[in-house]
Protein backbone atom coordinates (compact mmCIF):
# COMPACT_ATOMS: atom_id res chain seq x y z
CA UNK A 1 0.00 0.00 0.00
CA UNK A 2 2.74 2.43 1.04
CA UNK A 3 4.67 1.47 -2.05
CA UNK A 4 1.78 2.35 -4.34
CA UNK A 5 1.45 5.75 -2.66
CA UNK A 6 5.17 6.43 -3.02
CA UNK A 7 5.35 5.29 -6.62
CA UNK A 8 2.51 7.65 -7.56
CA UNK A 9 4.50 10.63 -6.18
CA UNK A 10 5.50 13.13 -8.88
CA UNK A 11 8.95 12.38 -10.28
CA UNK A 12 11.63 14.85 -9.20
CA UNK A 13 13.18 16.91 -11.98
CA UNK A 14 15.98 15.14 -13.81
CA UNK A 15 14.82 11.69 -12.75
CA UNK A 16 17.28 9.03 -13.74
CA UNK A 17 17.43 5.28 -13.44
CA UNK A 18 19.20 3.71 -10.47
CA UNK A 19 20.34 0.12 -10.07
CA UNK A 20 21.13 -1.18 -6.59
CA UNK A 21 23.44 -4.18 -6.14
CA UNK A 22 23.26 -4.55 -2.38
CA UNK A 23 20.50 -5.42 0.08
CA UNK A 24 21.26 -2.32 2.15
CA UNK A 25 21.28 0.15 -0.76
CA UNK A 26 18.13 -1.59 -2.06
CA UNK A 27 16.27 -0.65 1.09
CA UNK A 28 17.48 2.97 1.16
CA UNK A 29 16.59 3.37 -2.50
CA UNK A 30 13.09 1.94 -2.08
CA UNK A 31 12.44 4.12 0.98
CA UNK A 32 13.78 7.29 -0.64
CA UNK A 33 12.99 7.07 -4.33
CA UNK A 34 11.11 3.92 -5.45
CA UNK A 35 10.21 5.62 -8.75
CA UNK A 36 13.90 5.70 -9.63
CA UNK A 37 14.45 1.95 -9.30
CA UNK A 38 15.63 0.29 -12.47
CA UNK A 39 16.58 -2.88 -10.63
CA UNK A 40 17.26 -4.17 -7.13
CA UNK A 41 19.24 -7.12 -5.87
CA UNK A 42 16.93 -10.16 -5.49
CA UNK A 43 17.48 -10.43 -1.70
CA UNK A 44 15.44 -7.23 -1.36
CA UNK A 45 12.35 -9.41 -1.89
CA UNK A 46 13.15 -11.71 1.02
CA UNK A 47 10.93 -10.73 3.98
CA UNK A 48 13.33 -12.27 6.51
CA UNK A 49 16.16 -10.01 5.35
CA UNK A 50 14.51 -6.95 3.87
CA UNK A 51 12.27 -4.35 5.49
CA UNK A 52 10.94 -3.34 2.07
CA UNK A 53 10.26 -6.87 0.78
CA UNK A 54 6.58 -6.13 0.04
CA UNK A 55 7.42 -3.12 -2.16
CA UNK A 56 10.44 -4.83 -3.72
CA UNK A 57 8.25 -7.64 -4.99
CA UNK A 58 6.68 -5.18 -7.43
CA UNK A 59 10.02 -3.80 -8.63
CA UNK A 60 12.41 -5.38 -11.14
CA UNK A 61 15.52 -7.14 -9.94
CA UNK A 62 18.90 -7.98 -11.43
CA UNK A 63 21.75 -10.26 -10.46
CA UNK A 64 24.95 -8.45 -9.38
CA UNK A 65 26.50 -9.25 -12.75
CA UNK A 66 28.24 -6.58 -14.85
CA UNK A 67 26.78 -7.80 -18.14
CA UNK A 68 23.20 -7.76 -16.85
CA UNK A 69 23.62 -4.34 -15.23
CA UNK A 70 25.24 -2.74 -18.32
CA UNK A 71 22.24 -3.79 -20.41
CA UNK A 72 20.01 -1.64 -18.21
CA UNK A 73 22.18 1.46 -18.95
CA UNK A 74 21.70 2.90 -15.44
CA UNK A 75 22.59 6.51 -14.63
CA UNK A 76 23.69 5.49 -11.18
CA UNK A 77 24.62 2.21 -9.52
CA UNK A 78 24.47 1.90 -5.72
CA UNK A 79 26.63 -0.76 -4.10
CA UNK A 80 28.19 -1.65 -0.77
CA UNK A 81 31.84 -2.02 0.16
CA UNK A 82 31.55 -5.81 0.43
CA UNK A 83 30.47 -8.27 -2.23
CA UNK A 84 30.08 -7.64 -5.95
CA UNK A 85 33.43 -5.83 -5.97
CA UNK A 86 34.51 -7.29 -9.30
CA UNK A 87 31.17 -6.23 -10.77
CA UNK A 88 31.70 -2.69 -9.44
CA UNK A 89 35.19 -2.54 -10.96
CA UNK A 90 33.89 -3.68 -14.36
CA UNK A 91 31.03 -1.19 -14.31
CA UNK A 92 33.41 1.67 -13.43
CA UNK A 93 35.73 0.61 -16.23
CA UNK A 94 32.81 0.98 -18.63
CA UNK A 95 32.13 4.52 -17.39
CA UNK A 96 29.10 3.76 -15.19
CA UNK A 97 28.77 5.98 -12.13
CA UNK A 98 28.96 3.73 -9.05
CA UNK A 99 28.53 5.00 -5.50
CA UNK A 100 29.52 2.67 -2.70
CA UNK A 101 28.06 3.25 0.74
CA UNK A 102 29.11 2.05 4.21
CA UNK A 103 27.17 -0.07 6.65
CA UNK A 104 26.41 2.32 9.51
CA UNK A 105 26.67 0.75 12.98
CA UNK A 106 24.83 3.39 15.02
CA UNK A 107 21.83 5.68 14.67
CA UNK A 108 23.88 8.83 13.95
CA UNK A 109 25.58 6.93 11.14
CA UNK A 110 22.22 5.87 9.71
CA UNK A 111 20.95 9.46 9.82
CA UNK A 112 24.06 10.74 8.03
CA UNK A 113 23.74 8.02 5.39
CA UNK A 114 20.04 8.68 4.75
CA UNK A 115 20.90 12.36 4.15
CA UNK A 116 23.88 11.48 1.92
CA UNK A 117 21.85 9.15 -0.31
CA UNK A 118 18.81 11.46 -0.39
CA UNK A 119 21.04 14.31 -1.62
CA UNK A 120 22.52 11.99 -4.21
CA UNK A 121 19.05 11.10 -5.48
CA UNK A 122 17.76 14.68 -5.27
CA UNK A 123 15.08 13.81 -2.70
CA UNK A 124 16.49 15.63 0.33
CA UNK A 125 13.07 16.47 1.77
CA UNK A 126 12.13 12.79 1.93
CA UNK A 127 15.44 12.00 3.59
CA UNK A 128 14.93 14.76 6.15
CA UNK A 129 11.43 13.46 6.92
CA UNK A 130 12.81 9.95 7.58
CA UNK A 131 15.57 11.35 9.81
CA UNK A 132 13.10 13.53 11.73
CA UNK A 133 10.89 10.53 12.41
CA UNK A 134 13.92 8.49 13.59
CA UNK A 135 14.99 11.23 15.96
CA UNK A 136 11.49 11.61 17.35
CA UNK A 137 11.34 7.85 18.07
CA UNK A 138 14.72 7.94 19.80
CA UNK A 139 13.79 11.03 21.85
CA UNK A 140 10.59 9.35 23.00
CA UNK A 141 12.45 6.36 24.49
CA UNK A 142 12.07 6.27 28.29
CA UNK A 143 15.34 7.20 30.01
CA UNK A 144 15.96 4.50 32.56
CA UNK A 145 18.65 1.97 33.35
CA UNK A 146 17.80 -1.65 32.81
CA UNK A 147 19.88 -4.76 33.44
CA UNK A 148 22.43 -6.67 31.38
CA UNK A 149 21.26 -7.92 28.02
CA UNK A 150 22.86 -10.21 25.47
CA UNK A 151 21.98 -9.87 21.81
CA UNK A 152 22.37 -13.47 20.62
CA UNK A 153 22.29 -13.67 16.85
CA UNK A 154 22.02 -16.66 14.54
CA UNK A 155 24.80 -19.18 15.06
CA UNK A 156 25.47 -18.01 18.62
CA UNK A 157 27.24 -14.76 17.77
CA UNK A 158 26.80 -12.03 20.34
CA UNK A 159 26.46 -8.46 19.18
CA UNK A 160 29.28 -6.56 20.80
CA UNK A 161 30.46 -2.97 21.13
CA UNK A 162 30.40 -1.06 17.87
CA UNK A 163 27.47 -2.97 16.37
CA UNK A 164 24.04 -1.66 15.50
CA UNK A 165 22.41 -4.13 17.92
CA UNK A 166 24.67 -2.74 20.66
CA UNK A 167 23.50 0.79 19.78
CA UNK A 168 19.86 -0.35 20.00
CA UNK A 169 20.41 -2.02 23.38
CA UNK A 170 22.11 1.07 24.80
CA UNK A 171 19.49 3.44 23.40
CA UNK A 172 16.87 1.38 25.23
CA UNK A 173 18.80 1.60 28.52
CA UNK A 174 20.30 -1.90 28.61
CA UNK A 175 23.92 -2.71 29.36
CA UNK A 176 25.22 -4.79 26.48
CA UNK A 177 26.81 -7.90 28.01
CA UNK A 178 27.86 -9.25 24.60
CA UNK A 179 31.43 -9.09 23.37
CA UNK A 180 30.99 -9.75 19.66
CA UNK A 181 32.37 -13.26 19.93
CA UNK A 182 30.57 -16.56 19.45
CA UNK A 183 29.24 -18.27 22.56
CA UNK A 184 27.33 -21.51 23.02
CA UNK A 185 24.25 -22.28 25.07
CA UNK A 186 26.29 -23.23 28.13
CA UNK A 187 28.33 -20.01 28.11
CA UNK A 188 25.14 -17.98 27.76
CA UNK A 189 23.62 -19.76 30.76
CA UNK A 190 26.80 -19.10 32.75
CA UNK A 191 26.55 -15.38 31.93
CA UNK A 192 22.89 -15.30 33.10
CA UNK A 193 21.87 -12.03 31.41
CA UNK A 194 18.68 -10.25 32.56
CA UNK A 195 17.49 -10.35 28.95
CA UNK A 196 18.34 -12.43 25.92
CA UNK A 197 17.48 -10.91 22.54
CA UNK A 198 17.26 -13.35 19.64
CA UNK A 199 16.03 -13.17 16.09
CA UNK A 200 12.46 -14.25 15.38
CA UNK A 201 12.39 -17.84 14.14
CA UNK A 202 12.58 -17.68 10.34
CA UNK A 203 10.35 -19.57 7.93
CA UNK A 204 13.26 -21.72 6.72
CA UNK A 205 15.02 -24.37 8.82
CA UNK A 206 18.57 -23.61 9.87
CA UNK A 207 20.86 -24.89 12.61
CA UNK A 208 22.07 -21.32 13.18
CA UNK A 209 18.59 -20.13 14.16
CA UNK A 210 17.49 -23.39 15.85
CA UNK A 211 20.22 -22.75 18.39
CA UNK A 212 18.23 -19.86 19.89
CA UNK A 213 15.44 -22.31 20.77
CA UNK A 214 17.61 -24.78 22.70
CA UNK A 215 15.41 -26.17 25.53
CA UNK A 216 17.96 -25.22 28.21
CA UNK A 217 17.28 -21.53 27.45
CA UNK A 218 13.57 -21.70 28.27
CA UNK A 219 14.06 -20.02 31.64
CA UNK A 220 15.83 -16.89 30.32
CA UNK A 221 13.74 -13.76 29.74
CA UNK A 222 13.69 -13.20 26.01
CA UNK A 223 12.68 -10.66 23.40
CA UNK A 224 12.79 -11.38 19.68
CA UNK A 225 13.67 -9.03 16.86
CA UNK A 226 12.88 -9.38 13.17
CA UNK A 227 16.33 -9.81 11.57
CA UNK A 228 15.31 -7.52 8.68
CA UNK A 229 15.45 -4.56 11.10
CA UNK A 230 19.16 -5.05 11.79
CA UNK A 231 20.61 -6.85 8.75
CA UNK A 232 21.09 -3.40 7.21
CA UNK A 233 21.05 -0.26 9.31
CA UNK A 234 18.19 1.99 8.13
CA UNK A 235 15.57 4.40 9.41
CA UNK A 236 13.49 1.39 10.46
CA UNK A 237 16.24 0.15 12.83
CA UNK A 238 15.03 2.48 15.59
CA UNK A 239 12.05 0.12 15.97
CA UNK A 240 14.45 -2.31 17.65
CA UNK A 241 15.37 0.23 20.34
CA UNK A 242 11.69 1.07 20.75
CA UNK A 243 10.78 -2.60 21.25
CA UNK A 244 13.69 -3.21 23.67
CA UNK A 245 12.58 -0.24 25.78
CA UNK A 246 9.08 -1.64 26.31
CA UNK B 1 34.07 -60.14 26.65
CA UNK B 2 37.85 -60.00 26.52
CA UNK B 3 40.38 -58.07 28.58
CA UNK B 4 40.74 -55.23 26.08
CA UNK B 5 36.99 -54.60 26.22
CA UNK B 6 36.93 -54.59 30.01
CA UNK B 7 39.81 -52.11 30.25
CA UNK B 8 38.20 -49.90 27.61
CA UNK B 9 34.83 -50.00 29.36
CA UNK B 10 36.41 -48.90 32.63
CA UNK B 11 38.22 -46.04 30.87
CA UNK B 12 35.00 -45.13 29.04
CA UNK B 13 33.00 -45.00 32.29
CA UNK B 14 35.63 -42.74 33.81
CA UNK B 15 35.54 -40.44 30.77
CA UNK B 16 31.74 -40.31 30.84
CA UNK B 17 31.99 -38.98 34.39
CA UNK B 18 34.77 -36.52 33.57
CA UNK B 19 32.86 -35.32 30.51
CA UNK B 20 30.00 -34.12 32.72
CA UNK B 21 32.45 -31.88 34.55
CA UNK B 22 33.85 -30.05 31.50
CA UNK B 23 32.14 -27.31 29.53
CA UNK B 24 32.04 -23.64 28.65
CA UNK B 25 30.64 -22.79 32.09
CA UNK B 26 33.93 -24.05 33.56
CA UNK B 27 35.32 -27.18 35.19
CA UNK B 28 33.38 -28.86 37.95
CA UNK B 29 29.80 -29.82 38.73
CA UNK B 30 27.51 -27.36 36.92
CA UNK B 31 23.97 -26.50 37.90
CA UNK B 32 21.31 -29.06 37.14
CA UNK B 33 20.03 -27.40 33.96
CA UNK B 34 23.47 -27.36 32.29
CA UNK B 35 24.22 -30.89 33.46
CA UNK B 36 20.95 -32.41 32.29
CA UNK B 37 20.14 -30.38 29.15
CA UNK B 38 23.61 -29.67 27.73
CA UNK B 39 26.41 -31.87 29.06
CA UNK B 40 24.49 -35.13 29.39
CA UNK B 41 23.15 -35.24 25.79
CA UNK B 42 26.52 -34.19 24.45
CA UNK B 43 28.42 -36.80 26.48
CA UNK B 44 26.09 -39.65 25.61
CA UNK B 45 25.95 -38.67 21.93
CA UNK B 46 29.76 -38.56 21.69
CA UNK B 47 29.95 -42.07 23.18
CA UNK B 48 27.10 -43.47 21.05
CA UNK B 49 28.20 -41.91 17.74
CA UNK B 50 31.78 -43.01 18.43
CA UNK B 51 30.67 -46.54 19.34
CA UNK B 52 28.73 -46.81 16.08
CA UNK B 53 31.65 -45.55 14.03
CA UNK B 54 34.28 -47.73 15.75
CA UNK B 55 32.18 -50.89 15.48
CA UNK B 56 31.20 -50.13 11.87
CA UNK B 57 34.86 -49.69 10.97
CA UNK B 58 35.76 -53.05 12.53
CA UNK B 59 32.88 -54.82 10.77
CA UNK B 60 33.65 -53.24 7.39
CA UNK B 61 37.34 -54.08 7.65
CA UNK B 62 36.44 -57.67 8.51
CA UNK B 63 33.60 -58.15 6.04
CA UNK B 64 35.46 -56.55 3.12
CA UNK B 65 38.87 -57.86 4.22
CA UNK B 66 40.29 -54.43 3.59
CA UNK B 67 42.29 -52.62 6.29
CA UNK B 68 41.36 -49.22 4.80
CA UNK B 69 37.61 -49.77 5.08
CA UNK B 70 35.99 -47.03 7.19
CA UNK B 71 32.48 -45.61 6.94
CA UNK B 72 33.96 -42.14 6.39
CA UNK B 73 36.58 -43.08 3.78
CA UNK B 74 34.07 -45.25 1.92
CA UNK B 75 31.65 -42.33 1.65
CA UNK B 76 28.87 -43.94 3.71
CA UNK B 77 29.13 -41.18 6.32
CA UNK B 78 29.06 -38.54 3.59
CA UNK B 79 25.95 -40.05 1.99
CA UNK B 80 24.27 -40.17 5.41
CA UNK B 81 25.11 -36.48 5.99
CA UNK B 82 23.73 -35.70 2.53
CA UNK B 83 20.45 -37.41 3.41
CA UNK B 84 20.27 -35.42 6.65
CA UNK B 85 21.07 -32.14 4.85
CA UNK B 86 18.29 -32.65 2.32
CA UNK B 87 15.77 -33.57 5.03
CA UNK B 88 16.79 -30.71 7.31
CA UNK B 89 17.10 -27.79 4.91
CA UNK B 90 14.14 -28.69 2.75
CA UNK B 91 11.73 -28.89 5.63
CA UNK B 92 11.17 -32.67 5.76
CA UNK B 93 12.84 -32.98 9.19
CA UNK B 94 10.35 -30.52 10.70
CA UNK B 95 7.39 -32.45 9.25
CA UNK B 96 7.62 -35.50 11.51
CA UNK B 97 9.92 -36.82 14.25
CA UNK B 98 12.39 -39.36 12.96
CA UNK B 99 12.52 -37.88 9.46
CA UNK B 100 16.05 -36.55 10.06
CA UNK B 101 17.71 -39.83 11.14
CA UNK B 102 15.45 -41.65 8.69
CA UNK B 103 16.72 -39.61 5.76
CA UNK B 104 20.32 -39.99 6.94
CA UNK B 105 19.90 -43.76 7.15
CA UNK B 106 18.34 -43.77 3.69
CA UNK B 107 21.42 -41.86 2.47
CA UNK B 108 23.73 -44.35 4.17
CA UNK B 109 21.81 -47.29 2.66
CA UNK B 110 22.03 -45.78 -0.82
CA UNK B 111 25.74 -45.18 -0.19
CA UNK B 112 26.27 -48.85 0.71
CA UNK B 113 24.35 -49.90 -2.38
CA UNK B 114 26.29 -47.62 -4.70
CA UNK B 115 29.56 -48.74 -3.16
CA UNK B 116 28.75 -52.36 -3.97
CA UNK B 117 27.65 -51.39 -7.49
CA UNK B 118 30.71 -49.19 -8.19
CA UNK B 119 33.31 -51.63 -6.99
CA UNK B 120 31.71 -54.67 -8.63
CA UNK B 121 32.92 -58.04 -7.44
CA UNK B 122 36.34 -56.86 -6.26
CA UNK B 123 35.06 -55.83 -2.81
CA UNK B 124 38.34 -56.41 -1.06
CA UNK B 125 40.73 -54.80 -3.53
CA UNK B 126 41.81 -51.21 -4.04
CA UNK B 127 38.83 -50.68 -6.36
CA UNK B 128 36.62 -50.60 -3.25
CA UNK B 129 38.61 -47.74 -1.76
CA UNK B 130 38.61 -45.87 -5.07
CA UNK B 131 34.84 -46.31 -5.30
CA UNK B 132 34.63 -44.98 -1.75
CA UNK B 133 36.73 -41.94 -2.63
CA UNK B 134 34.44 -41.24 -5.58
CA UNK B 135 31.34 -41.68 -3.43
CA UNK B 136 32.79 -39.36 -0.74
CA UNK B 137 33.59 -36.65 -3.27
CA UNK B 138 30.13 -36.94 -4.77
CA UNK B 139 28.44 -36.74 -1.36
CA UNK B 140 30.50 -33.64 -0.37
CA UNK B 141 29.67 -31.96 -3.67
CA UNK B 142 25.95 -32.66 -3.26
CA UNK B 143 26.03 -31.44 0.35
CA UNK B 144 27.54 -28.15 -0.79
CA UNK B 145 25.09 -27.93 -3.69
CA UNK B 146 22.02 -28.73 -1.56
CA UNK B 147 23.09 -26.16 1.03
CA UNK B 148 23.77 -23.42 -1.48
CA UNK B 149 20.35 -23.99 -3.07
CA UNK B 150 18.56 -24.07 0.29
CA UNK B 151 16.33 -21.08 1.08
CA UNK B 152 18.55 -20.06 3.98
CA UNK B 153 21.20 -17.34 4.33
CA UNK B 154 23.15 -19.35 6.94
CA UNK B 155 23.27 -22.60 5.00
CA UNK B 156 26.70 -21.91 3.53
CA UNK B 157 28.15 -21.41 7.00
CA UNK B 158 26.64 -24.74 8.05
CA UNK B 159 28.49 -26.73 5.41
CA UNK B 160 31.38 -27.07 7.87
CA UNK B 161 29.11 -28.79 10.38
CA UNK B 162 27.92 -31.38 7.89
CA UNK B 163 31.40 -31.99 6.46
CA UNK B 164 33.43 -31.78 9.67
CA UNK B 165 30.91 -32.79 12.33
CA UNK B 166 30.29 -31.46 15.81
CA UNK B 167 28.34 -32.02 19.01
CA UNK B 168 28.04 -28.47 20.31
CA UNK B 169 24.68 -27.59 21.84
CA UNK B 170 22.98 -30.85 20.95
CA UNK B 171 19.82 -31.52 22.96
CA UNK B 172 18.10 -34.46 24.63
CA UNK B 173 15.83 -34.52 21.56
CA UNK B 174 18.87 -35.28 19.37
CA UNK B 175 19.81 -38.07 21.78
CA UNK B 176 16.29 -39.53 21.58
CA UNK B 177 16.40 -39.42 17.76
CA UNK B 178 19.82 -40.96 17.24
CA UNK B 179 20.29 -43.19 20.28
CA UNK B 180 17.85 -46.04 19.50
CA UNK B 181 18.94 -46.64 15.86
CA UNK B 182 22.62 -46.51 16.82
CA UNK B 183 22.07 -49.06 19.60
CA UNK B 184 20.00 -51.28 17.30
CA UNK B 185 22.68 -51.12 14.60
CA UNK B 186 25.41 -51.96 17.12
CA UNK B 187 23.41 -54.91 18.49
CA UNK B 188 23.06 -56.26 14.96
CA UNK B 189 26.74 -55.77 14.12
CA UNK B 190 27.96 -57.36 17.37
CA UNK B 191 26.23 -60.63 16.40
CA UNK B 192 28.26 -60.90 13.17
CA UNK B 193 31.52 -61.92 14.90
CA UNK B 194 31.60 -65.61 13.99
CA UNK B 195 30.49 -64.94 10.41
CA UNK B 196 33.28 -62.39 10.00
CA UNK B 197 35.79 -64.90 11.37
CA UNK B 198 34.67 -67.38 8.71
CA UNK B 199 34.79 -64.67 6.01
CA UNK B 200 38.41 -63.91 6.91
CA UNK B 201 39.30 -67.23 5.29
CA UNK B 202 38.08 -65.84 1.97
CA UNK B 203 34.62 -65.75 0.44
CA UNK B 204 34.98 -69.09 -1.34
CA UNK B 205 36.21 -70.96 1.75
CA UNK B 206 33.56 -69.32 3.90
CA UNK B 207 30.89 -70.39 1.43
CA UNK B 208 32.10 -74.01 1.55
CA UNK B 209 31.85 -73.82 5.37
CA UNK B 210 28.17 -73.08 4.83
CA UNK B 211 28.32 -69.32 5.44
CA UNK B 212 25.72 -67.32 3.52
CA UNK B 213 28.21 -64.69 2.24
CA UNK B 214 25.71 -62.40 0.52
CA UNK B 215 23.42 -62.42 3.54
CA UNK B 216 26.32 -61.59 5.85
CA UNK B 217 27.33 -58.60 3.73
CA UNK B 218 23.70 -57.50 3.69
CA UNK B 219 23.40 -57.72 7.49
CA UNK B 220 26.65 -55.79 7.85
CA UNK B 221 25.31 -53.09 5.51
CA UNK B 222 22.08 -52.79 7.50
CA UNK B 223 23.94 -52.51 10.80
CA UNK B 224 26.38 -49.92 9.43
CA UNK B 225 23.49 -47.99 7.89
CA UNK B 226 21.68 -47.80 11.23
CA UNK B 227 24.74 -46.93 13.33
CA UNK B 228 26.49 -44.53 10.94
CA UNK B 229 23.34 -43.01 9.45
CA UNK B 230 21.73 -42.09 12.75
CA UNK B 231 25.07 -40.76 14.04
CA UNK B 232 25.60 -38.51 11.03
CA UNK B 233 22.06 -37.13 11.38
CA UNK B 234 22.93 -35.48 14.70
CA UNK B 235 26.72 -35.11 14.60
CA UNK B 236 27.46 -34.40 10.94
CA UNK B 237 30.27 -36.15 9.10
CA UNK B 238 32.94 -37.39 11.50
CA UNK B 239 35.74 -39.27 9.80
CA UNK B 240 38.54 -41.65 10.70
CA UNK B 241 37.15 -43.07 13.97
CA UNK B 242 36.20 -46.30 12.21
CA UNK B 243 39.61 -46.49 10.55
CA UNK B 244 41.81 -45.74 13.56
CA UNK B 245 40.09 -47.67 16.35
CA UNK B 246 40.32 -51.24 14.97
CA UNK B 247 43.97 -50.63 14.00
CA UNK B 248 44.84 -49.37 17.46
CA UNK B 249 43.15 -52.37 19.05
CA UNK B 250 44.46 -55.20 16.85
CA UNK B 251 47.75 -55.53 18.79
CA UNK B 252 45.83 -56.08 22.06
CA UNK B 253 42.61 -57.75 20.89
CA UNK B 254 44.15 -59.98 18.23
CA UNK B 255 43.76 -60.30 14.48
CA UNK B 256 40.50 -62.28 14.49
CA UNK B 257 37.76 -59.93 13.18
CA UNK B 258 35.16 -61.32 15.56
CA UNK B 259 37.33 -60.61 18.60
CA UNK B 260 37.73 -57.02 17.49
CA UNK B 261 34.05 -56.04 17.46
CA UNK B 262 33.26 -55.37 21.12
CA UNK B 263 36.61 -53.65 21.81
CA UNK B 264 36.17 -51.48 18.69
CA UNK B 265 32.75 -50.39 19.88
CA UNK B 266 34.09 -49.42 23.31
CA UNK B 267 37.20 -47.93 21.69
CA UNK B 268 35.20 -45.80 19.26
CA UNK B 269 33.10 -44.42 22.10
CA UNK B 270 36.25 -43.70 24.12
CA UNK B 271 38.07 -42.03 21.23
CA UNK B 272 35.23 -39.75 20.19
CA UNK B 273 34.43 -38.80 23.78
CA UNK B 274 38.12 -37.99 24.30
CA UNK B 275 38.19 -35.89 21.11
CA UNK B 276 35.04 -34.06 22.19
CA UNK B 277 36.53 -33.44 25.65
CA UNK B 278 39.59 -31.94 23.93
CA UNK B 279 37.31 -29.75 21.80
CA UNK B 280 35.58 -28.47 24.94
CA UNK B 281 38.82 -28.02 26.90
CA UNK B 282 40.62 -26.15 24.10
CA UNK B 283 38.80 -22.80 24.52
CA UNK B 284 39.23 -23.04 28.32
CA UNK B 285 43.03 -23.29 28.14
CA UNK B 286 43.89 -21.69 24.77
CA UNK B 287 42.98 -18.23 23.47
CA UNK B 288 40.41 -19.61 21.03
CA UNK B 289 37.21 -17.80 20.08
CA UNK B 290 35.23 -21.01 19.82
CA UNK B 291 35.66 -24.76 19.98
CA UNK B 292 37.64 -26.57 17.30
CA UNK B 293 35.40 -28.80 15.16
CA UNK B 294 35.16 -32.38 16.32
CA UNK B 295 35.75 -33.68 12.78
CA UNK B 296 38.87 -31.53 12.54
CA UNK B 297 40.31 -33.22 15.62
CA UNK B 298 39.49 -36.77 14.42
CA UNK B 299 40.96 -35.94 10.99
CA UNK B 300 44.16 -34.58 12.56
CA UNK B 301 44.47 -37.85 14.42
CA UNK B 302 43.31 -40.07 11.57
CA UNK B 303 45.12 -38.69 8.53
CA UNK B 304 48.65 -39.68 9.67
CA UNK B 305 47.21 -43.08 10.52
CA UNK B 306 45.81 -43.46 7.05
CA UNK B 307 49.24 -42.71 5.58
CA UNK B 308 50.81 -45.36 7.81
CA UNK B 309 48.25 -48.01 6.95
CA UNK B 310 48.39 -47.16 3.25
CA UNK B 311 52.17 -47.70 3.34
CA UNK B 312 51.73 -51.05 5.03
CA UNK B 313 49.22 -52.33 2.48
CA UNK B 314 51.05 -50.90 -0.56
CA UNK B 315 52.54 -53.75 -2.62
Amino acid sequence: MAAAALISCPLPAGAAGVVSLNLCTDQLLVLLAPERVQALEFLARDPTLSFVAAQARHLPWVRADAEAVLQLRPDLVLAGHYGAQTTVALLRARGVRVVQIDEPQDFAGIEAQVMQVSRLLGVEARGQALVDRMQATLRALPRRRRGRAVFWEAGGWTAGPGSLADAALRAAGWTDAGTGSRIGVEALLRDKPDLMVTETAPAFPSMATDLAWHPALRGLPRKTVAPALLTCGGPYSVQVAEMLAQ
Amino acid sequence: MNRASVVLLVVLCGLLGVSLLVGAAGLGVPDWLILWQIRLPRTLLAALVGAGLGLSGAVLQGALRNPLADPGLLGIGGCAALGAVIAFYWGVAAAFAGALPGAAMLGAALGCGMLMAFSGRALSGPSLILAGVALSAMASAFIALALSLAPNPFALAEITFWLMGGLEDRTLAHLALAGPPILLGCALLLRLGRRLDALSLGEATAATLGLPVGRTLMLASVGVTLAVGAGAAVAGGIGFVGLVVPHLLRPVAGQRPGALLAPSMAGGATLLLLADLLARLAPLVLPLGSEPRLGVLTALLGAPFLVRIARQVAP
